[in-house]
């Protein structure tokens, strides 16, 4: 037995390394150059620039693919402020996200309410209260909570909204609601192509910077230290609990501002979109990128999309067993995702505060 | 009174069938602090083996009979090979484990396709009292459902391999200065935790058939049954199914059956939130 063991152990990093190749593959060149310097502002900047060019280069219908997978990297972004960040296990981030597709997905049925002003805002808000409410109810009170019950929590409020998706008329039921009409901007209307591309990509970035800043100020700060050890910034005098409502209701509320692009863009919204299915999805994509790095969700979402995007013609039915196999190598051997084979944990943990040159220099190369 | 009465067995069978489900997640969470979301596609490898038995014109009993000796043999080499390494991090596990269930559940979606397989009940027909039918190999598995939790209870309290898993449980470091080789108990706690979710995927297929979802179906109620419950004990997490499977069968008769689907799982995570020690607190068995 433990001869099999070591057998396994060695095996398996050089096929991680392997995959890791071919996934960084269009940045390899770039990382490598900069070996030992900002290595972090280098991927965000190659991301950005690749997702720029992409609708140029893209046949139609594969844009209209990455448009899709911009908008997921924006939930896989609301899943690694809340895990990635405070450590909180959201399982049920899907709540949040289908929850404001439903909500918009009703505005235009119900009340033909399109306007890209109106739903947007509309579909956050509704992330918004949901993840108050949820994360309110599972995080504050006078017993702190512990992780279990946090993860398992979230995982049943999104598998008990599926339950309810599914067998309420009112919402269509198992078909969900299908063709809801394009989002308008005046007398324009956002179909699926470029212009919806940079819409969404548009969205993404503001969001990101926004994150990013959240993330190097004190508050992200405190997130870190409470992620790393909770009862340490409970006796500084934090307020942890407040602190991980917020950001949990803050990741609710980007979940939400995803899954109203996402209703739209797809044009139709079905139970699956609250349910456990795209919950875990969501924690594939962070898991894979690297969670605890905005740009790793970001990358793991254009990953695990492309590949299983490239594989389903003709190996749909392996796919799931592959990405099963993969995402346990990572959970192994790569806790901190694939962002870890250019990052070093120093850049990953990185600098907070009045670092005044740093964080200047910082924003005249970042996206 | 008839009707009732069938109400009450309908209740019963289900609520046996939920326990059958939770005993080893309960084992395996209680014990090892784990929760195992690989658990759901140990009782589908249950299912899925007991089918196999009978397409291959072999009597269902057999199948039966091998899916929990396979099905934990599979635990205790996945336990050596990748649970170990998730002790320490209780998300971490849950992670790993789902990733595993990942795997399982699609290459099992992979030898079956998107059908539902029906297998035949090896025990048919009806029971009859009076002028009340009710199903033979329901009543079989609450009688199976019953002789398992009393083994069980009997393995982990009486026995002197129930007094060392409880004492690697409790506190390792002691208990491998005692002499007891700890790894090997985690090992075959975790087999049987396994085992018993085979035996549960064995017994329900010919009243649920054979589907790549059947696992996923149960694995929620059970965590929150194991919650409900209370982990740290044997009995908890089986109160905790009792209570969660009684309420889920017997809500829907009073009520319009979404109310009551979601309504179980908001009651259960209400009270889990006011009463985090759930049911029955404590360790032991």
């Amino acid at each position: 037995m433990p001869k099999s063991m070591g057998a396994v152990k060695q095996a398996i990093p050089a096929e991680i390394g392997g995959e890791a190749d071919v996934a960084m593959g269009s940045s390899g060149t770039a990382v490598q150059a900069a070996a030992g310097r900002k290595i972090l502002p280098i991927v965000e900047g190659v991301v950005l620039v690749a997702a720029l060019v992409a609708p140029l280069v893209l046949q139609d219908y594969l844009t209209v693919f990455a448009t899709r997978v911009i908008i997921l990297a924006l939930f896989a972004l609301s899943f690694d402020l809340v895990w990635g960040y405070a450590g909180i296990m959201s399982f049920g981030q899907a709540l949040f996200f289908g929850s404001a597709g439903y909500g918009v997905a009703l505005l235009a049925r119900d009340l033909d309410i399109t306007n890209i002003f109106l739903v947007l805002p509309a579909g956050t808000l509704i992330g918004l209260t949901f993840s108050l409410l949820l994360g309110g109810f599972l995080l504050l009170g006078r017993h702190p909570s512990s992780v279990i019950f946090v993860s398992l929590g979230t995982l049943t409020g999104s598998y008990a909204a599926d339950r309810l998706a599914r067998g309420w008329y009112y919402l269509g039921g198992q078909n969900g609601i299908p063709s809801i009409s394009s989002m308008t901007l005046g007398g324009y209307e956002f179909s699926e192509g470029p212009a919806f591309y940079y819409l969404v990509l548009g969205i993404l970035i503001v969001v990101y910077l926004l994150c990013r800043f959240l993330v190097r100020s004190q508050f992200g700060l405190a997130l870190a230290g409470l992620r790393e050890n909770e009862q340490r910034i409970a006796f500084f005098g934090y307020k942890v609990q407040h602190l991980k409502a917020i950001i949990f209701a803050i990741g609710g509320a980007i979940a939400g501002l995803a899954g109203s692009l996402y209703a739209f863009h797809e044009g139709f919204v079905w139970p699956n979109m609250v349910g456990v299915v795209v919950s875990t999805q969501v924690v594939l994509y962070v898991l894979f990128g690297g969670s605890g790095t905005l740009i790793g969700a970001v990358i793991g979402t254009v990953i695990v999309e492309g590949v299983s995007f490239w594989l389903s013609d003709n190996y749909r039915d392996i796919w799931p067993i592959i990405l099963g196999l993969l995402l346990l190598l990572v959970i192994l051997f790569r806790p901190l995702g694939l962002i870890s084979f250019v990052l070093g944990e120093r850049e990953r943990v990185g600098s907070f505060g009045a670092k005044a040159k740093e964080s200047v220099k910082e924003k005249r190369n970042a996206p | 009174m008839a009707n009732a009465f069938v109400a009450a067995f309908e209740i019963l069978s289900f609520g046996a069938i939920i326990v059958l489900i939770v005993l080893g997640l309960g084992i395996i969470a209680s014990m090892m602090g784990i929760f195992n979301f690989a658990q759901g596609e140990f009782v589908l490898l249950g299912a899925y083996i007991t089918y196999l038995a009978y397409a291959k014109g072999l009597p269902i009993w057999t199948g039966m009979v091998a899916a929990p000796f396979l099905v934990g043999a599979l635990g205790f080499v996945l336990e050596a090979l990748i649970i170990r390494r998730f002790y320490a991090a209780p998300i971490v596990a849950m992670l790993g484990t789902y990733a595993l269930g990942l795997i399982i559940r699609e290459s099992v979606r992979g030898l079956i396709g998107g059908f539902y397989l029906t297998v035949p009940e090896p025990i048919g027909g009806s029971i009859d009292i009076g002028t009340m039918h009710i199903s033979a190999w329901r009543f079989t598995i609450i009688v199976i459902t019953l002789l398992v939790m009393v083994g069980c209870y009997l393995l982990l309290s009486r026995t002197n391999f129930g007094l060392r898993m409880r004492a690697t449980l409790e506190n390792p470091s002691l208990a491998r200065a005692s002499g007891i080789s700890t790894p090997l108990m985690y090992g075959a706690t975790f087999a049987f935790g396994s085992a018993l979710a085979g035996l549960a995927g064995a017994l329900i297929v010919p009243v649920f058939s054979l589907y790549a979802d059947l696992g996923i179906r149960f694995l929620i109620q059970g965590f929150v049954a194991v919650m409900v419950g209370g982990v740290g004990s044997f009995i908890g997490p089986v109160a905790g199914a009792g209570v969660i499977g009684t309420l889920s069968a017997a809500l829907p008769w009073v009520m319009a059956p979404v109310v009551a689907d979601v309504l179980v799982f908001v009651l259960a995570i209400a009270f889990i939130k006011f009463r985090p020690q759930g049911l029955i607190a404590g360790k032991g068995v």
